[in-house]
């Protein structure tokens, strides 16, 4: 019972954490520009602020385009209950395991997707064509580049591949861990649209991806779309954090564990988002057309983590 | 095996996988410049190596080959390619004739085969270092594929280089060095191989006025 307590209440610290991680990020990047930068909780107003404005929608556009804002939220926060945020072995391991994560996310995608095509807009299906271009190479490597933990731990399910990793410490610097963790780095890059892939700062027509499926919403739609982004930035960060350094989280239900969990999970949330701001005001955005061929790098490195770990086991 | 063999197995795994790693980052960059700089890092996590393995193997005499290997590879040949580069042209390897993302899958694909074909060595063999023989192996056939799919001469050069360390990455890691001799033999013959390169490339860029190597099979005069 407790499980499904502390199960419960992950996913909505991950929901109320989500949109003060991106704005952290952008606070950080601003700084290390030399701006003062607004500061980390400007996102929660943002969000409130989208929630009371009125929606409006373009004629043509169909149920779909008023559909994927649910969706694209709900599947989001279905993958935080997945996720090892605090806790390794949870009751909704039984539920599903990495293959249902990547699912979950790619069905997000896959939505949006279909509603930055649904209104007919040029910008829309640019985006669309664009995103989907990305995701046929990330998603596979997010899959692979967890596989070759999971090929070391014997489970493909996220919370024992945790709870093996916390059992044996010495696999975390093996090359199929480090390897993994590249690669899924390059791939969290790509998915969440930060800089060599996607700009998230800029509306430039030319160059955004995201950006282009969602410039038709607004209103509390806009508002559930940014909310699911955050998301699944934060649950990026949580699965590079706690499936590759796993320390902090807790493998007893005591209240101090689960608050040992809990800072530490917000101090590597920190630590990672302080890196991709680095990244950030360090890296130029990629031409689109080399976008590929680094997806290409992070696949390559994905693979030779599952067949080093497969073959060295 | 021990705790101390255990630390020395992750260790040299996880330094020939470095040492593959800039092996792959080669084939995703353009310029030559970054092509130098690839294998200089490269050399640089491989002499480590030679301490490592002299270190945990208890061989001196690695560390003295290690410094060979660091002047030769990171500071000498570098240096080299780079006054070379300057005369030539710092041209970039804008057409591989196979793009990029293939060659990342096939150098993908080879260090499978590399692991394939090194599984009987690897089963029989009772060394800490035993893991990283396939990622050695994996680099010689990377070295041989950026040689034969570059279209650039320098490039090319690059690509034997690398090809060579390989080599050198499965001496150390298999046999835990060569006898000092043959190893100073060794690197002296890859000094002049390198020389003997550096002067067919002054001759094709003074002949062609590229170091396009597609021009060769036409004639110039």
């Amino acid at each position: 019972m407790t499980g499904y307590l502390l199960e419960i209440s992950q996913a909505l610290m991950a929901l109320a954490l989500a949109p003060g991680l991106v704005g952290f990020v952008r606070w950080w990047k601003a700084r290390l520009q030399g701006r003062r930068g607004a500061p980390p909780w400007l996102v929660y107003y943002d969000l409130r602020k989208l929630f009371g404005k009125e929606v409006v929608i373009s004629k043509n556009a169909s149920w779909l385009f008023r559909f994927t804002p649910y969706l694209v939220f709900s599947s989001t926060l279905a993958v935080t209950l997945l996720v090892p945020l605090i806790a390794a072995p949870l009751p909704f391991d039984r539920v599903g395991d990495l293959l249902l994560v990547v699912y979950l996310l790619l069905l997000g995608t896959f939505f949006l997707a279909l509603a930055g095509l649904d209104p007919g807009t040029a910008f829309g299906g640019m985006g669309a064509s664009r995103e989907m271009t990305i995701a046929a190479i990330a998603e596979p490597t997010i899959a692979l580049s967890i596989f070759g933990l999971a090929v070391g731990a014997g489970s493909t399910n996220l919370g024992r591949i945790v709870a093996q990793t916390l059992a044996h410490p010495g696999a975390a610097i093996s090359p199929g861990h480090l390897l993994g963790f590249a690669a899924l780095f390059i791939v969290m890059l790509a998915e969440t649209g930060r800089l060599p892939v996607d700009n998230p700062s800029t509306h430039l027509e030319l160059t955004m991806i995201h950006e282009a499926m969602t410039l038709e919403y607004s209103g509390r739609y806009l508002a559930l779309i940014e909310w699911a982004a955050a998301l699944r930035l934060l649950i990026f960060f949580s699965l590079l954090a706690n499936m590759f350094a796993p320390w902090g989280v807790a493998t007893t239900l005591t209240p101090v564990a689960v608050s040992v969990a809990v800072i530490a999970l917000i101090a590597k949330l920190g630590a990672l988002g302080l890196v991709v701001a680095l990244l950030e005001t360090r890296l130029a955005k990629l031409r689109l057309f080399r976008v590929p061929e680094l997806l290409a790098v992070s696949f390559v490195l994905a693979l030779l983590a599952v067949t080093s770990s497969f073959l060295l086991r | 095996m021990n705790e101390h063999d255990a630390v020395f197995a992750q260790l040299a795994t996880l330094g020939a996988s470095l040492v593959l790693l800039f092996g792959i980052a080669l084939l995703w960059r353009r310029s030559l410049r970054a092509y130098t700089k690839a294998f200089q890092w490269q050399s640089l996590v491989l002499s480590g190596m030679f301490v490592l393995v002299g270190y945990f193997g208890h061989d001196p005499q690695l560390y003295l080959m290690a410094v060979f290997f660091f002047v030769l590879k990171v500071l000498v040949i570098p240096w080299y390619l780079a006054r070379l580069q300057r005369q030539v042209g710092g041209e970039r390897e804008s057409q591989p004739y196979v793009n990029i993302a293939t060659s990342l899958i096939t150098s993908g694909v080879l260090v499978l085969l590399a692991y394939i074909i090194t599984r009987p060595v690897v089963r029989v063999s009772a060394l800490p270092t035993r893991g990283g023989l396939p990622l050695a192996v994996g680099l010689i056939f990377v070295g041989l594929f950026v040689t034969i799919t570059r279209r650039k001469a320098l490039t090319q050069v690059v690509g034997f280089l690398v090809l060579e360390n390989g080599i050198a990455m499965l001496a150390v890691l298999g046999t835990y060095g060569i006898p000092l001799i043959i190893e100073l033999g060794v690197f002296l013959d890859v000094l002049m191989g390198f020389l003997v390169m550096q002067v067919f490339v002054y001759h094709i860029h003074g002949t062609f006025e590229s170091i396009d190597v597609d021009q060769l099979d036409q004639l110039k005069h």
